[in-house]
């Protein structure tokens, strides 16, 4: 286990990581534009991505940069999807705003 | 903690220190557009990150698949939806965000304090430079590759050859389905 990744010790890393989810998980929470929304959820999968590059120059194993990647694929599919179905609620609703969104009540 | 400051530490305090920036911008401005050039910024830092710390391919796929394709979708979504701004935020009115607010001060104390106090055992420590795989079949033959990029190519393709191609699956499924949801229905265009 080496705790300088570059100089730096591990545990800044795993702190940038901790803001950037904790920032995303306040976007999800405090925002009603379903855009921003999705935009804090990348953000919180930025800040996983840290983690597992950070882990993997630690320890010195190469698999978790290999997750990242897929990570990235799947994040990318994940906005193909998301964006597609916000598109379509807009086209229905004529809105974005979670709060104004409620097909689901009755 | 290391004794002078180096160059590496300098550039990690400042592409942070963007980072966590433009990252707030995205959550608090009003305007989703600046919400996504915040969020472009931060990413472009984030892979600055990524080649401080010698994962040079990650950093090239951060800048090349985030900042070059998610984000140029988000920004057209943005644009075809011509989205107005939200009103204020209004974060200390409302009890609901107030308890928001704690429940992320929370999350983050949590994270904080676990990474302060973790000291595992494993691995090690050995810096990545190359990467071997040993073919089991008996003989000592297999393959070793120099370099990160090379490293991680040779990972994906060796040891998580399986899960790629499941990748490679959902990728096609995302195009057909997002093609699907977002087609205009004929029935009842009338």
């Amino acid at each position: 286990m080496n705790t300088l990744i570059s100089g730096v010790p591990l545990t800044y890393y795993l702190s940038l990581a901790a803001a950037m989810f904790a920032i995303g998980v306040l976007g999800v929470l405090l925002r009603r534009n379903a855009v921003v929304i999705f935009m804090s959820v990348e953000l919180m999968l930025n800040a996983v991505n840290l983690v597992f590059i950070a882990f993997s120059k630690s320890m010195g194993i190469i698999g978790g940069e290999v997750i990242v990647f897929f990570v990235m694929a799947i994040a990318a599919a994940e906005a193909a999807v998301g964006l597609a179905i916000l598109v379509a609620i807009h086209r229905h609703k004529k809105t974005v705003f979670v709060d104004e969104i409620n097909l689901l009540k009755w | 903690m290391p004794e002078e400051l180096q160059p590496q530490s300098i550039l990690f305090f400042i592409l942070s220190g963007v980072c966590i920036g433009s990252s707030l911008a995205v959550v608090l401005h009003k305007n989703p557009v600046i919400s996504a050039v915040s969020l472009v910024l931060s990413f472009f830092s984030l892979a600055g990150i990524y080649a401080v710390m010698n994962a040079i391919f990650i950093a090239t796929m951060q800048v090349i698949v985030y900042t070059g394709a998610i984000m140029v979708l988000v920004i057209f979504v943005i644009m075809l939806l011509s989205l107005r701004e939200e009103t204020n935020l209004e974060i200390w009115r409302n009890p609901v965000k107030q308890i928001a607010i704690v429940f992320v001060v929370c999350i983050f104390g949590g994270i904080l304090v676990a990474s302060m106090n973790f000291n595992p055992e494993i691995g090690n420590g050995d810096p990545i430079e190359s990467y071997k795989f040993l073919i089991q079949n008996g003989q000592n033959s297999g393959v070793e590759v120099k370099g990160n990029t090379a490293s991680v190519g040779a990972s994906t393709f060796l040891q998580y050859l399986l899960p790629f191609e499941l990748v490679s699956i959902l990728l096609t499924v995302a195009v057909i389905g997002a093609v699907v949801i977002a087609k205009r229905d004929k029935l009842n265009q009338s």
